[in-house]
């Protein structure tokens, strides 16, 4: 913490200490600057370097997603308990993107079951689920790079059986610089939070 | 006779082979595959393990130094958040140096799951699963599988009520078994898999079958209800995330036995 | 809860009505006007925020009064760190705010509490808390489990008035709680309670060593104990002597006492008693149901009750639980010590001091006894002197001298191969007739306690003697009735 503030305040030093007058507007140019072409920031997941396969089995590394709104969930094809429940509100939160912002809004679907879940078994799944849009993006990896992007969304789950694993029922929801902004957690829960977030994001 | 030739033959070849073997992985020792039953196991049988290879000791504060002279992405001033929070070798001081307060040969703590997996990594290793460390770590001094003693039990229950146990040198504790040391009694340790724990601290809550909860949601119920001291391992690893560091908290690192080419 | 929802319901009716014709008399005052009255402890408003008080035991936060409900923020440090359970004896307590119990928490009904539960870096284990205060799934539990060097958030908002058991519930519940973490918050009623001259924290917990009890040292947990529910420690306050001593809690003579009683367990069951007062108001269960004049109330585990009582004479009151060994031998003993002025009519003091024997002598003699005794049979033959003189020594004498008259080693001396005993007949029956004092030398050990003078018939007097002489490898002498018949008015 202490770190990130003296980083801030050199920043600061850098670029602004000439112009004090003008501070606010620099800060705000500053700011739009940053969307477009900045660093990746600390808490980004585009720090991740992993690379992963998606329904159409095109080979992408996360940070092509950048400057999107991003809906995840971490689900498997086969599960037949939560899964659907999940896919179900990943659909209902879907719903209530006004059109004009759905072109900013990604939702993606990371298969916590990579053996199993290929590329064509995503495809199929995206079909039979209507979710059939560019807006939907299924994301299969590598055993080890699942398990990590887990950690990251702090989804935890194990598998129990050759068929079924047990898994939390997180949906988060990442800005566009891929700095986690907000996480629902459970089963039919009320998903009004999360798609004014998405909205609140979206522009 | 000719026969008996050829297979001396063959095991001088092989044990030549895994001297060389043992060369690359010091500090390393064999633990022989089994099987055993987790407290929370796939539908609650029997999980098999493959022998693996794994570090005597847990890594030290010398060696994770050096790590990070070679690697600065992970000194603290550089590494980012998402990999590490803001406790992240917070002892040391600076961000180069262990300085006074820490012994160089007590493990390494205050580091995250991505920073331990990295320098396993690096080193062509990994971090043990939950499974390979609750298997080797079930051992006791004399036997493979400990668990059922109460004196076993009681010394690891002792552990973690003791406080501060994190400034301790390696190697302070008893060789298990498979000549492993410090497993129980020195740190906690990350695993490669710790967020495989689907437990939400109430422990209550987890004890019943909720289906609506998880799939295969059977999968919570403990095979041992007695075994309070791995109830608490699984408690700790289902408290943290990856990019916690915690003053209690270390690692040691795994590795695959290769099939002799 | 439910009456006082009633209650509520009923005033708001009421309310709605006046507010009705006022409307249709003029118009013109609207929201202003607005009582302190709610649909429900929901509705209640906060205004502004503070800090909680927060106390360690035996003390509590000052009374919330009149003020409105707020929005509270209780910033709770967990702590695991090493205490002494009595003289010598060590355990490793986990605790809320570094005390057992762990800090008072006092709220109002509407507050709406931030809490904030921050585990300290150098905690070994995970942690989170359960306060039976919160409406919501495990108290809090989910939503407040954190690990080492880490922080957790929640909010709610206290809806039932009355006094409740917060607890660590981490896995192993059962362990976390007998290590001491658990505590109790109050939720006051909007017009707070009743005003009293002092209040006091008292919360009762069992432990469970692997030591005995009074086994010196750091004492580990023992989980077996605790499925047994074999408990070395039951004490108020985390540890024997808390509330004894220079830690008695005081009041003076007149003032009301209110003592916020919980009880933590893991196990036991509290049968909650204060020596010598009665308690005028009890809510019991912590509840709003009050009983008046009770001698003991129970406390269950993860439970709690208020009691209140006016002292009216000094002394020292002892707090226990009434499941006595408890008290007097596992440490659940406190003391409440009552200064001011004597009040003779209430109490009087000792009137009059005598003596007192039960096993004989002056006071107790009663000429029928003899009577009685001279009925009984009579030994005719040695081995029925033997036979009889063992029932006896069996009945009066063992206690002390023990079965096979070994004594007890610095209190009471051997009558087995005794010197003392075998060097004057005359003199034992002399002690048996009239009691012995001060010290003596028996086989070489100096022994300094009383005999009282044994209430026994002559003929019982010489069994029991031959018995003890023919026994243990004494000086096999005979003793007659006349003998001893002899001895009797010698002094």
């Amino acid at each position: 913490m202490k770190s990130t503030i003296i980083l801030l305040f050199g920043v600061c030093i850098l670029f602004c200490s000439c112009h004090e007058e003008k501070k606010q507007e620099e800060q705000s140019h500053t700011i739009k600057m940053e969307k477009e072409n900045q660093p990746i920031s600390e808490l980004s997941i585009y720090n991740l370097p992993s690379v992963w396969t998606t329904q159409n089995n095109k080979e992408i590394e996360l940070k092509e997603l950048k400057g999107n709104v991003l809906v995840m969930v971490m689900i498997y094809t086969s599960c037949k308990a939560a899964c659907p429940r999940l896919v179900a509100d990943m659909r209902s939160i879907a719903s209530q993107i006004p059109e004009a912002k759905k072109n900013n809004v990604k939702l993606i679907l990371v298969s916590i079951d990579p053996e199993t879940d290929t590329p064509q078994r995503l495809k199929k799944f995206s079909i039979e689920n209507d979710m059939k849009s560019d807006q939907w993006v299924f994301l299969r990896g590598s055993k080890e790079d699942t398990r990590e992007f887990a950690a990251v969304l702090a989804v935890n789950y194990k598998k129990i059986s050759p068929m079924d694993f047990s898994h939390s029922n997180i949906i988060s929801v990442f800005d566009q610089k891929g700095e986690l902004a907000h996480q629902q957690e459970g089963l039919g829960v009320n998903n009004k939070e999360t798609v004014s977030k998405i909205i609140e994001l979206a522009h | 006779m000719n026969s008996l030739l050829k297979t001396v033959t063959i095991s001088i070849i092989f044990s030549i082979l895994i001297t060389s073997v043992l060369a690359q992985t010091q500090g390393m020792v064999t633990v022989k595959g089994g099987v055993y039953i987790p407290l929370y196991g796939v539908d609650s049988t029997a999980v098999k393990i493959n022998s693996f290879l794994m570090d005597v000791h847990p890594v030290s504060n010398t060696d994770f130094s050096i790590f990070i002279q070679k690697y600065p992405e992970w000194k603290r001033n550089t590494v980012k958040r998402l990999f590490a929070d803001k406790n992240y070798l917070m002892l040391w001081e600076t961000d180069n140096t262990l300085g006074d307060q820490l012994h160089p040969n007590a493990p390494i703590t205050n580091v995250s799951w991505f920073a331990a997996k990295k320098y396993c990594e690096c080193l062509g290793k990994r971090l043990p699963t939950v499974d390979e460390w609750e298997y080797a770590a079930m051992a006791d001094e004399h036997i493979t599988d400990a668990r059922k003693k109460e004196t076993y039990n009681q010394y690891i229950l002792e552990w973690y009520e003791a406080p501060k146990s994190f400034n301790n040198t390696i190697g302070s504790t008893f060789k298990n078994y498979w000549g492993i040391y410090d497993l129980h009694g020195l740190v906690w340790e990350w695993t490669m898999d710790f967020n495989s724990v689907l437990i939400s601290g109430e422990s209550r809550k987890d004890v019943d079958k909720d289906s609506n909860l998880f799939c295969g949601s059977a999968a919570v119920g403990a095979s041992d209800l007695m075994n309070y001291a791995a109830f608490m391992r699984y408690a700790f690893r289902g408290s943290v995330k990856a990019n916690y560091a915690i003053r209690n908290l270390g690692f040691r690192c795994v590795k695959d036995i290769d099939i002799v080419p | 809860m439910n009456t006082r929802l009633k209650k509520l319901n009923l005033s708001t009716l009421s309310f709605g009505v006046l507010l009705l014709m006022m409307l249709l008399g003029a118009s013109c005052s609207k929201e202003k006007d607005k009582t302190k009255v709610y649909d429900s402890p929901e509705a209640i408003p906060v205004s502004r925020e503070m800090i909680a008080e927060l106390t360690s035991p035996p003390n509590v936060p000052k009374p919330t009064g009149r003020r409105k409900a707020k929005k509270l923020i209780v910033n709770m440090e967990i702590l695991e760190k090493e205490g002494e359970m009595t003289d010598g004896v060590k355990y490793v307590y986990w605790t809320f705010g570094g005390s057992v119990p762990g800090s008072f928490i006092r709220t109002k009904i509407g507050d709406e509490v931030e809490f904030h539960l921050k585990n300290h870096p150098d905690n070994k284990l995970p942690h989170n808390i359960d306060l039976h205060a919160v409406t919501g799934p495990g108290g809090g539990a989910t939503s407040s489990f954190i690990s080492p060097g880490h922080e957790a958030q929640f909010s709610f908002k206290v809806l039932n008035p009355g006094l409740y058991v917060y607890h660590c519930a981490t896995a192993p519940v059962g362990m976390h709680i007998a290590n001491g973490m658990y505590g109790l918050i109050l939720v006051e009623p909007e017009e707070g309670l009743p005003e009293v001259d002092r209040e006091y924290y008292v919360m009762q917990g069992d432990f469970y060593t692997k030591g005995e009890n009074g086994d010196r040292g750091l004492q580990p947990f023992d989980m077996k104990k605790a499925v047994d529910e074999d408990a070395d420690y039951v004490v108020f306050n985390g540890k024997v002597g808390s509330l004894t001593g220079d830690n008695a809690i005081t009041a003076n003579v007149g003032e009301t006492v209110r003592l916020y009683v919980g009880n933590g367990g893991p196990n036991l069951v509290s049968s909650f008693h204060v020596i010598g007062e009665i308690f005028d108001a009890v809510r019991v269960e912590g509840g709003d149901l009050i009983n008046e004049n009770v001698q003991t109330t129970l406390v269950p585990a993860g439970g709690a009750a208020i009691v209140e009582f006016k002292v009216d004479v000094p002394g020292t009151f002892i707090l226990v639980d009434h499941s006595i060994f408890r008290a007097f031998n596992k440490g659940a003993l406190g003391m409440l010590k009552v200064q001011g002025d004597d009040n003779k009519k209430i109490y009087s003091g000792k009137q009059e001091e005598g003596i007192y024997q039960p096993e004989g002598g002056g006071i107790q003699e009663m000429p029928a006894e003899e009577g009685v005794a001279t009925t009984e049979e009579t030994a005719k033959t040695f081995e029925e002197k033997m036979e009889y003189g063992k029932a006896t020594y069996m009945q009066t004498c063992f206690a002390c001298h023990q079965a096979e008259g070994q004594g007890i080693a610095n209190a009471f001396p051997p009558l087995a191969k005794s010197d003392y005993l075998n060097a004057d007949l005359n003199r034992a029956i002399d002690i048996i007739l009239h009691g012995k004092t001060g010290e003596i030398t028996v086989n070489g050990e100096k022994y300094n306690s009383v005999m009282t003078k044994q209430d026994l018939t002559d003929e019982e007097i010489s069994n029991v003697l031959t018995y003890v002489y023919n026994s243990w490898g004494n000086s096999k002498k005979e003793i007659t009735p006349s003998m001893v018949a002899s001895r009797r008015n010698v002094h």
